[in-house]
């Protein structure tokens, strides 16, 4: 069965977002979007780890027997989540420092587990491979417009750039997280419904003006 | 053998090779990318100073150094001299769940008198509400003289204003409590009780 690509890339994005369409991760979401590094970190990470993970489980989709399907699924989501932990500690320690408990979280990310649960232990590898770029790339876009967002309102700064010294305390806090995941929800359904109502539009427009094929004016 | 094909065999054996393979990598990964505690300490000097420093040994609990433990408030774990300064590693005690929490000190000597200047967090242990201790907090831990603070036994406590920047946060008082109780330590340590 030839791979489709461009569904796989419009699912990870707009169509199945995990962040704002799946509602899926939230945990991090709210709390790591408090500034825009912390999201793109966060966001890297998890697409590292849906990546590999979606792969080996791909791989090793006959050979796990369905009775111990998640079991495997988490050790094998366990193990990059620990390889990314030793690489961010030794590469990059402010980023492994600013995500702190967030980071051993990824192995129970709702995410993860559901990519390979519905798409790499059915798919092939490299169908998974782009499923989890996709909804890692979902994910990280998600999460970096969240805390960019959060951090020019909450602390008048963006990607740690003082911009002004007008500041909301209240984008920082718990509340304002969820007030603008909220916000960033329905701005994407509203945004993703209007396209798709222009292009169902379009698609049932008649054609020649008006006029149906066999010469009748329509209805 | 009837055993090898039974599915529960299966199962396991699946399990047991996922988890030896993990592990394998794993340990190979770890001997490449630990960090060493050398690399911590001068990554603490690095964002305690805003440059990199040289330091000397007073004591080092990785070592070989036996740690100088204060009974149910913390332990001294590590103490550098930093251009003169005295750097601290403590660890406090009685956090959430008997939890620790282990905190970076900077202690000053002008005219034979201790100041804290900064703190920093290391690491915590147990401590869930841990994002409640801001900046803000850590930063109320600056002490201008350590040895009055010792001598009118005005220790830090999570609950009480005993320092004049210094406020109680509500909402995390274990994690607080073991907070302060690491810079109790070094306020024990340069008074005198060790």
């Amino acid at each position: 069965m030839k791979t489709n690509f461009r569904k796989i890339a419009k699912d990870g994005l707009i169509s199945s977002n995990p962040t704002l369409k799946l509602v899926l991760g939230t945990c991090p979401t709210l709390a790591l979007t408090t500034a825009a590094m912390n999201g793109i970190g966060m966001g890297l990470a998890v697409t590292f780890v849906l990546i590999c993970s979606n792969v080996i489980i791909s791989l090793l989709r006959r050979a796990i027997p369905k009775q111990v399907r998640i079991p495997a699924f988490i050790l094998i989501i366990a193990t990059f989540v620990t390889v990314v932990r030793l690489a961010l500690d030794y590469f990059l320690p402010d980023i492994y420092d600013s995500l702190g408990l967030y980071l051993p979280l990824i192995v129970v990310n709702c995410i993860i587990l559901a990519r390979a649960e519905s798409f790499a232990s059915k798919n092939g590898v490299l169908a998974s491979a782009a499923d989890g770029l996709f909804m890692g790339v979902g994910f990280t876009l998600a999460l970096t417009l969240m805390g960019a967002v959060r951090e020019i309102l909450g602390s008048g700064a963006v990607f740690g750039y003082k911009l002004w010294d007008f500041s909301i305390g209240f984008f920082s806090s718990s509340a304002g997280a969820f007030f603008t995941y909220a916000v960033f929800i329905a701005l994407f359904a509203l945004i993703t419904d209007k396209a798709a109502e222009r292009a169902k539009r379009k698609k049932a427009k008649p054609l020649n003006d008006g006029f149906i094929d066999d010469g009748k004016e329509a209805q | 053998m009837k055993i090898l094909k039974s599915p529960w065999f299966k199962c396991i054996a699946c399990l047991l090779c996922i988890a030896v393979i993990s592990g394998a990598l794993l340990a190979s990964l770890n001997d490449v990318l630990a960090v060493s505690p050398e690399t911590r300490t001068a990554r603490a000097i690095k964002k305690i100073y805003g440059e990199e420093k040289e330091y000397a040994t007073v004591l080092d609990v990785d070592n070989g150094y036996e740690p100088i433990i204060f009974d149910g408030v913390g332990s001294v774990n590590k103490v550098y001299s930093v251009s003169g300064d005295l750097l601290f590693q403590t660890t406090g005690y009685k956090g959430y769940k008997n939890g620790t929490v282990t905190l970076w000190i900077k202690a000053v000597k002008t005219n034979e008198k201790y100041s804290i200047e900064k703190v920093l967090l290391e690491t915590s242990e147990k401590q869930t509400l841990m994002s409640k201790l801001t900046g803000e907090f850590y930063g109320g831990f600056n002490l201008t003289d350590v040895t009055e603070a010792y001598d009118s036994g005005s220790l830090f406590s999570a609950t009480e204003k005993t320092a004049e920047n210094y406020n109680p946060v509500s909402g995390a008082t274990y994690s607080a409590t073991a907070a302060a109780n690491a810079v109790n330590c070094v306020i024990k340590y340069l008074g005198g009780e060790r």
